[in-house]
This record gives C-alpha cells, sequence and structure tokens, in this order.
C-alpha cells in the first residue's frame, strides 16, 4: 500500500512548506517595516510620549529639574484666554480654507475642466504656482505688498480714492487673522485646484452625454453627476484642508510672529512662544497634548472616511 | 560578496601600510616622544547673531589668532536674531553644543547661569594676558553672578535719535533739550508737510517700543526707582505700581498724538522704518547705535544723533542712557575651555577691539585703542564719547526683567499702539504677570 502511506505524507510537506512560507514572509515584512518603523519611534511615538509626560511638569527648556505639575497646566490651558484666542483662530483659518480655498478650487478646477478657449495650461500653473513657493517666502512677499508705508496694495487703494485700514493690513487686531487666512487661501487654492480637477478628469464623459439626453445640463449635472463623482476628492480635500489648519505655523509666524498683541496668535505659534520664548516647556507640552489630540480625532476621521470611500 | 574578498586581501595590506607609514614618520620625526609634544588640533565652534560685518570681522581675528595658535581652528556660524534665541537654548541642553556662543547680558544670560549651562571662567580668565585682567571691572561685573565671571563683555549696544541735518538745516529745526521739545518738534514737522513722519516706528517685532518705554520709565521715575519692580523684588502691594509707569505709557501717546509716529506702526517692520530714515522719507529715527553700520553701509551720512530728552518734572536729568552690553560665553560642556577663553581674551583685546569698532561701528569693551582710529566717523567718535559720559546706565526691559513680564510689556507697547489698551490697563496686565512670575519664582 505505497498509496497509504504517501498520502498522509504529502499534507504535512505542504503544511510544513507553507507554515514556512508564511513565517518568511512575516520576517521580510517586519524587516522592510523596520527602517520606516524605527524613524516613526524616533521622530513621533518618543516626542508624542515624552510631550504627554512633559505636561504633567514645571520645566524650562534650558533647566535640567522637571518639577512635577500634576493636572495643572491642564487647568491653565482651560483658564487662559490666549489659548482660546489661538484655537478660536486656528477654527478660522479651518473653516476659511474649506469654504475659500476648497470652494474656489472646485470653481477653477470646473472652469479648467470645461476647457478654456486657449491657455488653460498656462492658467493652471499660474493659479497652482503659489503652492510651490515656502510659506517664509509667501509671507515676505506678503508683508511687502501689504506694508502701510511703502506696499503696493495701499498704493492702488488710495490711488482709487479708498482708504486703507489705518493700523495697517497686519496691525489692525480685528482684519489681520482674515488678511493671513486670505494669504493662506492664496498659497493653497492652487492645490485644491489640482486635487479637484484631478477627479473631474476621472468622471466618464458618457455620463454627461446620457444625462444630457435626459435632459440634464448645467447646474443640474454638475449637482448630480459632478459632485457625487468627486465626493471622496472632496473629502480628501476638505480633510487635507483643516489637518493643515490646525498645524499652521511657519505662515503666521513669518507674517504676524501671531501678533498684533495676539490677534493672530494660532496653537502652533502659541506653544512655540510658551515653549522658547517664555521658557514654560511644561504648559507649551499641554498645549500640545491638546493639539495632539485635535490631531488623531482628525487623523481617525480621515482614516474612517476613506475607508468608507 | 565581492566586498568580503576585497576586505580580506586588503586587511593586511593596510595593516602593512600603517605600520610602514609609522615606521616612517618615527624615523623622519626622531621618534615616538615627538608625538606626545605634538599640540592637538583643536576646533572652536562658535556662534553669533547674523550682524552686518562680523563675519568679515571673525574671519580676520581667526587667521589673527592663528599664529600664536596653529592648532586652533575657529568655526564660525551666524543665525539671525529671532532664529537664534531659540537654537542657542536648544543647542545648548543638545549633545553638541558650540564652545562659545553670544549672549546679552541680564536675565538671558543669568538664566544660563542658574541652569548650570555656561562655564564658570574667572580661574581662567584671570591668568596673565587672558579678559579678566584686561577689562574694566565695570565690564567685567555685565557677566559676572556672585563675583564669578560667566562671559567676556565685547560691546555695548544704546538708542539715539538719529536726524538728517540737511533737512534739520533747511527747516531751521534744532535738537530738543525735553520731551516736551521733541513733541513740538514732531509738530513743527507735520507743519511743514503732514504726510512726512518725522519719527518712522517699526513695531511689529515688538521690542521696538519697549526700547521707548525702557527710555520713558527711566526719564519719569529715574533708575533707582525701578530697580525692585524690574528684580521682583518688591513686595507684593507694591510691584509695578508707581504711578510713573503710567504717566511713562502716556508720554507714548503724547508722542502720538504729536504726530511723531506714522499711522500703523504694528505693522511697520524695523527694516522698513529704518528705510524710510536712510532714504530721507523721514527726517528722524529713534534707533540702536548699530544703525550707524547701517546706514553707513548703505551709503547714508549726512546725518548726527542726540540723547532721548528728559522730561519736565521727571526724576531723571537725562545724564543716563540704555546701554545693553553683550558678549561671548563659553558652553560648560565645551572640551576646550582653555582654548576658549583665550580665543575670547583675543577677541576683546584692544588691538581686535579697534577692528571691532571699525569694521561693526559698535564700541568695544576695551576702548583703549579707538582715539587711534584712522576710519572711524565722526558720528561714531560722538557716540564713543557719549557713552563714556553717562553718569547712569541700564538695561531694557525686555533683556533686565523676566521672560513673561517682558512678555506682558512687548505685548503692552502694541495694544498701546493700536488703542486697544490704556495706559492704566497696561500697567494692570503687566503687573499681574509680574505678580504670577514672582509667585512661581517662591
Amino acid at each position: 500500500m505505497p498509496g497509504a502511506t504517501l498520502a498522509p505524507t504529502v499534507p504535512i510537506h505542504t503544511a510544513d512548506k507553507a507554515k514556512r512560507t508564511q513565517y518568511s514572509a512575516r520576517v521580510s515584512a517586519l524587516i522592510l517595516l523596520a527602517p520606516a518603523l524605527g524613524l516613526c519611534a524616533v521622530f513621533i511615538f518618543i516626542p508624542a510620549i515624552l510631550a504627554i509626560l512633559g505636561s504633567f511638569f514645571t520645566f524650562g527648556i534650558t533647566s535640567r529639574a522637571w518639577e512635577p505639575a500634576g493636572l495643572s497646566n491642564y487647568a491653565k490651558v482651560i483658564a487662559d484666554p490666549i489659548f482660546w484666542t489661538a484655537l478660536r483662530n486656528n477654527l478660522i483659518i479651518v473653516i476659511g480654507s474649506i469654504v475659500f480655498q476648497v470652494g474656489i478650487g472646485t470653481i477653477l478646477a470646473a472652469i479648467l475642466d470645461r476647457g478654456l478657449p486657449r491657455a488653460s495650461t498656462v492658467f493652471r500653473t499660474v493659479i497652482f504656482a503659489p503652492m510651490v513657493v515656502s510659506a517664509v517666502a509667501v509671507a515676505l512677499i506678503w508683508q511687502v505688498i501689504l506694508d502701510p508705508n511703502v506696499g503696493a496694495l495701499n498704493a492702488i487703494i488710495k490711488a482709487v480714492s479708498l482708504t486703507p485700514p489705518q493700523l495697517g493690513w497686519l496691525g489692525d487686531p480685528t482684519i489681520s487673522i482674515w488678511v493671513v487666512l486670505m494669504i493662506a487661501c492664496w498659497q493653497y487654492t492652487g492645490f485644491m485646484m489640482v486635487l479637484i480637477l484631478a477627479g473631474l478628469q476621472g468622471i466618464p464623459k458618457e455620463l454627461y452625454e446620457a444625462a444630457s439626453l435626459d435632459g440634464a445640463r448645467g447646474l443640474t449635472a454638475f449637482r448630480h453627476i459632478t459632485l457625487p463623482s468627486i465626493r471622496n476628492v472632496l473629502l480628501v480635500a476638505v480633510l487635507i484642508t483643516t489637518i493643515g489648519g490646525f498645524k499652521v505655523f511657519d505662515l503666521i509666524y513669518a507674517t504676524t510672529q501671531g501678533g498684533p498683541a495676539n490677534a493672530t496668535q494660532v496653537l502652533g505659534t502659541y506653544i512655540y512662544l510658551q515653549a522658547f520664548n517664555l521658557g514654560n516647556m511644561g504648559y507649551a507640552n499641554a498645549i500640545s497634548v491638546v493639539l495632539l489630540c485635535i490631531a488623531v480625532m482628525l487623523g481617525w476621521l480621515q482614516l474612517k472616511s476613506s475607508r468608507r470611500a | 560578496m565581492k566586498r568580503y574578498s576585497t576586505k580580506g586581501r586588503t586587511g593586511p595590506l593596510t595593516r602593512h601600510v600603517i605600520g610602514a607609514a609609522f615606521g616612517l614618520a618615527v624615523a623622519l620625526g626622531g621618534g615616538v616622544p615627538q608625538f606626545a609634544n605634538a599640540q592637538e588640533d583643536v576646533t572652536i565652534r562658535m556662534w553669533a547673531l547674523t550682524n552686518p560685518n562680523y563675519p568679515e570681522f571673525i574671519a580676520q581675528a581667526a587667521e589673527a589668532f592663528k599664529l600664536t595658535h596653529p592648532n586652533v581652528t575657529i568655526d564660525f556660524q551666524e543665525t539671525p536674531n529671532e532664529a537664534y534665541k531659540t537654537a542657542i537654548q536648544v543647542a545648548l541642553v543638545g549633545s553638541a553644543p558650540p564652545d562659545v556662543f553670544f549672549n546679552w547680558a541680564g536675565e538671558d544670560s543669568n538664566r544660563l547661569v542658574r541652569d548650570g549651562l555656561v562655564l564658570d571662567l574667572t580661574g581662567l580668565a584671570n591668568e596673565p594676558g587672558q579678559f579678566g585682567t584686561t577689562l574694566a571691572q565695570s565690564w567685567l561685573d555685565t557677566f559676572s553672578v556672585d563675583g564669578l565671571i560667566y562671559g567676556a563683555p565685547t560691546d555695548a549696544v544704546t538708542k539715539y535719535f538719529y536726524y538728517d541735518n540737511a533737512f534739520f538745516t533747511d527747516n531751521s529745526l534744532s535738537v530738543p533739550a525735553t520731551f516736551e521739545e521733541l513733541l513740538g518738534l514732531c509738530t513743527a514737522i507735520r507743519a511743514i508737510d503732514p504726510a512726512i513722519v518725522p519719527i518712522p516706528l517699526g513695531n511689529s517685532e515688538r521690542w521696538k517700543m519697549n526700547h521707548y518705554i525702557t527710555l520713558l520709565n527711566e526719564r519719569v521715575m529715574g533708575n533707582d526707582a525701578l530697580r525692585a519692580d524690574y528684580s521682583l523684588t518688591a513686595p507684593d502691594d507694591q510691584l509695578f505700581t508707581n504711578p510713573g509707569y503710567v504717566t511713562a505709557w502716556g508720554k507714548v501717546l503724547e508722542m502720538q498724538t504729536a504726530g511723531c509716529f506714522q499711522d500703523a506702526p504694528n505693522a511697520t517692520s524695523p527694516e522698513v522704518s529704518r528705510t524710510l530714515f536712510s532714504s530721507q522719507i523721514s527726517p528722524m529715527i529713534f534707533c540702536g547705535s548699530w544703525c550707524m553700520s547701517i546706514f553707513d553701509g548703505e551709503g547714508y551720512t549726512d546725518y548726527s544723533l542726540f540723547r532721548f530728552p528728559p522730561i519736565e518734572g521727571g526724576a531723571s536729568d537725562g545724564n543716563s542712557n540704555m546701554v545693553v552690553p553683550q558678549g561671548l560665553q563659553v558652553a560648560a560642556a565645551t572640551q576646550h575651555p582653555k582654548e576658549a577663553v583665550e580665543w575670547i581674551s583675543f577677541l576683546t583685546s584692544p588691538e581686535q577691539g579697534a577692528k571691532f569698532a571699525e569694521m561693526r561701528g559698535a564700541l568695544p569693551s576695551d576702548p583703549s585703542l579707538l582715539s587711534a582710529l584712522p576710519n572711524a566717523t565722526e558720528q561714531f567718535k560722538w557716540v564713543a564719547a557719549d557713552m563714556a559720559s553717562l553718569a547712569v546706565q541700564y538695561n531694557v526691559i525686555d533683556v533686565e526683567v523676566e521672560a513673561s513680564v517682558a512678555n506682558a510689556y512687548l505685548d503692552a507697547g502694541v495694544e498701546i499702539l493700536n488703542g486697544t489698551m490704556t495706559p492704566e490697563q497696561a500697567m494692570e496686565s503687566i503687573r499681574t504677570a509680574a505678580l504670577a512670575a514672582k509667585a512661581a519664582m517662591q
């Protein structure tokens, strides 16, 4: 009965081989993941853990003594009016960016998708160009344009017999955050346009042709075909804008440093002020943890919505 | 696989080469003791603020220093103002701090001393020929804590009103002797042409107004009256309660009302305000002594200077000024303390002091050779003489007081200029910050 003895040995051999292959795949995966995990650990996980730990202590950037502070840093966060101003400014930037960047980006993308009579590549390049300029350079350009003494904007406004803001575009606490928001929109709308344009160009033309036969054209087609088709792209655009709005630092720091008198302070610049200018590292860590929680929540939201998509 | 074989072949070869080189070196050098006598190559890493002509000054100094210290190389790095303040703090607590670094005297320096990040230089500095034996005691005191030396003062900066000679002559204007005359001068300039901003103020970075209020506090209350408040040693019920503080802020408003400043000082950068003066759009500016080299570099030299005038009825006679000493400190973690001290002693020598003055247009801590400077401008000579004649010197508020109090002062300056805060409200916020800072210190 050679068959009887051979029959059980074949599956055992196959199972061993499968196990070995599975084990080998796991090892390979771990080896391949190790560099990325190592970098994540060094630059994300360990600093995040240290920030959480540090938020329960009082210490300065150059002081070596960490004094336990319990939850006092978090209590201070809640009672600090500038923290709430900074958070409000972050929300203004987030909501404003969604409305202007994603909104105008969608309109521009739709115009380009329908096809401009000529020079659509030039328009696309010009609108996208600010995106490739660093935020610090953008801030410097706009500081010169908005300068109340020698700036081009005030000169134009005066030339048409209008009056520019007396305290300056970036010096007036009632308008400065909106001015910074406009600068951010100028820089990033082009990116949103390109993102949404890619989504628009993925919609099969047959859909529009079929809709056209059914009498759906123009805004009706945009509402019933275009928007549902790019829903996921829009969702990604909104999430990118939202996360960017909470993370914003460089543009604000280079434009106003959070001023005048904290009017444009956002969480990023306020953390920097507390940590490096005032030496309150523990308190800065506590604000960072709050920002981290917001970022994690938004990240989770992004993950959830992309899975659903 | 090729790597292994290559390694295998070159291993013995390398050993042979090293052996031969060692033998050759011993033969040429006269034996192994020659190695023991050779000086170890040392690199001194130095960090400083970005300033006009400073890299050139350091480059020539490093070359001259090499003549007496052939084994020492100076590795110099400069960083702009705001970035430097952060970078140096991070570097000092990191694993590779610079050996020698720039710092301001006062709280910035004292904090690093308290945190054990700077080296006590008393022993090395007082060795023959080193800076502790050559600089005046008053200068050494600026970087001393409890009698111990923690840094070498290199120079000091101060503030003056600069004015356009031609504009003043053409319009028969004269230098004001009092603060009230300064207000009158602003009014007179506005009467000549309402579009002319008499004294452009670039307060977008907040520190410009802090210089004004430093001077105004002293002019109103006198230097002695400020000490206990600035050091947070005044009793809680008296801390920053002197009505003179409110009066001083009121003087800022008086300057605004007299039309001294432009409409949007908080939206104007210090650079733009300087340019308005150097391009002769504005006839005056309140600027640091470092501005001389900037204006000269831009080719504008037809200006003169005067001190911030005294206030009628104020406690100060005006024979005083804000003087900010700055210098070099040595990181506690340095591996080369001796060479670091020799380097900073060299930089503060009379010869290098004269070169520093010539190249940077700043007053060095050893001014003994300044009179012999062939290329010194008239303005520089005037400033050097004026600083030497001061009866009272004091530091700027944001360097002198605790950081959160300084921040409250900086914010108050912005709000006063914007009209969003009254002088009384400004002092209330500063007093609140001072009380909190004092409580945290105890």
